[in-house]
């Protein structure tokens, strides 16, 4: 496995400059000797790996995330408000309360993900000493940097990352993402832009893997990705790390489209506990991820759930801005 | 070369891979590098059905809790079970915990459904959060090439906290182990043997396989050969 970030990195010494104190738990600096590593993009990749074919719900407290991981969510998102909320309420919306991720990852046995804002370093390394598994660096929280997003390889826990085309995706990755999602236009319960943002990268990737060297140059250049990993890309046909739908998922159909769409897997907001019968609902789309290529069972699953989430046309006037646009 | 485009039904072995949730593809992708001299055909097992027309099984890493819930929702868990008693199973990660007899730590409240299949009692997230998770050069037991290093990846990976083999169950085999200093640092305990089940991370029970780490994230297919030669082809 090539470990690009298994040479010890000081914790403290993250993008800012100015030292800080180690916050990572010191048994994780302990058994960083030669013959073991930790947080190399190996197991930070491999964990995306093993989330695959799978769904990620939004909770906001330890009840959800028990009805999430009974309903088989692979993991769990925790947060203070679901997008749609952040949406409705405005204001800045920023990482939870420690304390309220912390009584959920006790509450469940599977990987707990939480947010920080963009370019927000200090928030995620916080929440790498809270001992979650996943961060996501959303744009559903209010950017704290318009230029800069968070240098990903200086932490041992893996981060997840939007795009909305293959240039944002190999951006986000050279800078140690492990794991792309689409942006697509979170708390809308509108999967047009979910859609937009895979079918982007899908025909970007098409195009690059039939390029020769010369064209890759100048396409590389075009999309303002990094040359190596546009080649690879190319030669993989596929992004080179996992990648799973996100932004506007709300019935089993939405879920198995984005997964016969080339999906990995999905994560599902507002989509779940915004609707009529949040177990049931979030069962289905489980369901409907692993057949998804399966029409009768998503009949069957998608029966009697009762109402969806009330979804929102995704235009100049809608409430809360579009989100997607945040991310450079 | 001629004999070998004959291939007759009996050279035909089928190896299912659990396609339910997790990282099936990889499983996939290894098996199909493997040089073997017979007509290997994968089957992705989601249904009763495909499970029938399998030979071996290989369950993949994935989260243990969603695949035991996907199963029983498709049908799969009875035929699962029946097949662990009949037929080669490998279970990595959370394949091994589903292999398991049972689960001693960290199981899901309100409990977690299991195939039993391997004598041992596992613990689910061993060493912790995802932070923990590491990579470490194995030594092998009885694998080809077995001086050389195996480069594991242990992803929120389970320990095996005891083995509860009975006289009259098929023997097990430790395959691989890790040094005392990687356990984590909650199970270590003074004076503690170098032969402690919690520091084995591979090991076959009859035709059975079960490993703690992930041999499908890496390009080293000597588990995926292991596992067809010597479980499936020659018992």
């Amino acid at each position: 496995m090539t470990s690009p970030n298994s040479s010890p990195v000081p914790q403290g010494a993250v993008a800012g400059g100015t030292a800080t104190p180690s916050i990572a738990p010191s048994r994780s600096v302990q058994r960083d000797g030669p013959n073991s590593s930790l947080g190399t993009f190996g197991v930070k990749s491999g964990l995306a790996q093993m989330l695959k074919g799978g769904v990620i719900m939004d909770v906001i407290n330890p009840e959800q995330a028990r009805i999430a991981e009974e309903a088989g969510a692979v993991a769990v998102m925790a947060l203070e408000r679901v997008p749609a909320d952040i949406r409705a309420e405005g204001g800045v919306a920023r990482m939870s309360d420690p304390a309220m991720i912390k009584s959920i990852v006790d509450a469940v046995t599977i990987p707990v993900m939480a947010k920080c804002r963009i370019g927000h370093f200090v928030e995620a390394q916080i929440l790498q000493a809270v001992g979650v598994d996943y961060i996501d660096e959303s744009e559903v929280l209010t950017p704290a940097d318009e230029e800069h997003h968070i240098n990903k390889h200086n932490f041992k826990i893996p981060f997840v990352c939007g795009a909305r085309d293959l240039g944002e995706a190999l951006r986000r990755i050279s800078e140690g993402a492990a794991f792309i999602r689409t942006k697509g236009e979170a708390g809308t319960g509108n999967i047009v832009e979910a859609v937009r943002h895979e079918r982007a990268v899908n025909s970007e990737i098409r195009k690059a893997s039939a390029m020769n060297e010369e064209e890759l140059y100048s396409y590389a250049k075009q999309i303002q990705a990094p040359f190596h990993l546009l080649k690879e890309t190319a030669r993989l046909k596929r992004l080179p790390v996992v990648n799973f739908a996100a932004g506007g998922i709300a019935t089993p159909a939405d879920a198995a489209l984005m997964m016969q769409l080339g999906c990995d897997g999905v994560f599902v907001g507002s989509g779940i506990f915004k609707s009529g019968d949040a177990p049931k609902r979030a069962r289905a789309i489980v369901q409907a991820v692993t057949h998804y290529n399966n029409p009768k069972t998503l009949a069957e699953v998608s029966e009697d759930l009762g109402p969806a989430m009330v979804g929102l046309t995704i235009d100049d006037k809608l409430t809360g801005g579009r989100l997607a646009a945040r991310g450079w | 070369m001629a004999d070998q485009g004959k291939l007759t039904y009996l050279d035909r072995i089928s190896i299912g891979i659990l396609a339910l949730q997790g990282a099936f593809a990889e499983h996939e992708a290894s098996l199909h590098r493997l040089k073997i001299n017979r007509q290997l055909h994968v089957i992705l097992v989601r249904t009763p059905e495909e499970l029938s027309q399998c030979d071996a099984l290989i369950i993949p890493g994935g989260e243990s809790t969603t695949i035991a819930l996907l199963a029983r929702l498709a049908g799969l868990l009875e035929p699962l079970k029946d097949f662990t008693k009949s037929k080669p199973i490998w279970g990595t990660c959370a394949g091994a915990i589903l292999l398991s007899q049972s689960v001693s730590g960290g199981a899901k409240k309100g409990g977690q459904e299991l195939l039993g299949g391997i004598s041992i009692k596992i613990a689910r997230n061993g060493w912790g959060s995802q932070i923990e998770s590491f990579e470490a050069p194995l030594e092998l037991n009885g694998i080809r090439e077995s001086t050389r290093p195996f480069q594991a990846l242990f992803i929120r990976a389970p320990v095996v906290v005891e083995i509860l083999s009975f006289p009259e169950d098929p023997l097990i085999t430790v395959v691989a182990r890790i040094p005392l200093e990687l356990l984590p640092p909650a199970l270590i305990e003074e004076n503690m043997s170098e032969n402690d089940p919690r520091t084995v991370v591979a090991l076959r029970q009859g035709r059975h396989l079960l490993t703690t780490f992930h041999p499908e994230l890496t390009e080293d297919d000597r588990f995926h050969e292991y596992f067809v030669h010597s479980c499936v082809l020659s018992p």
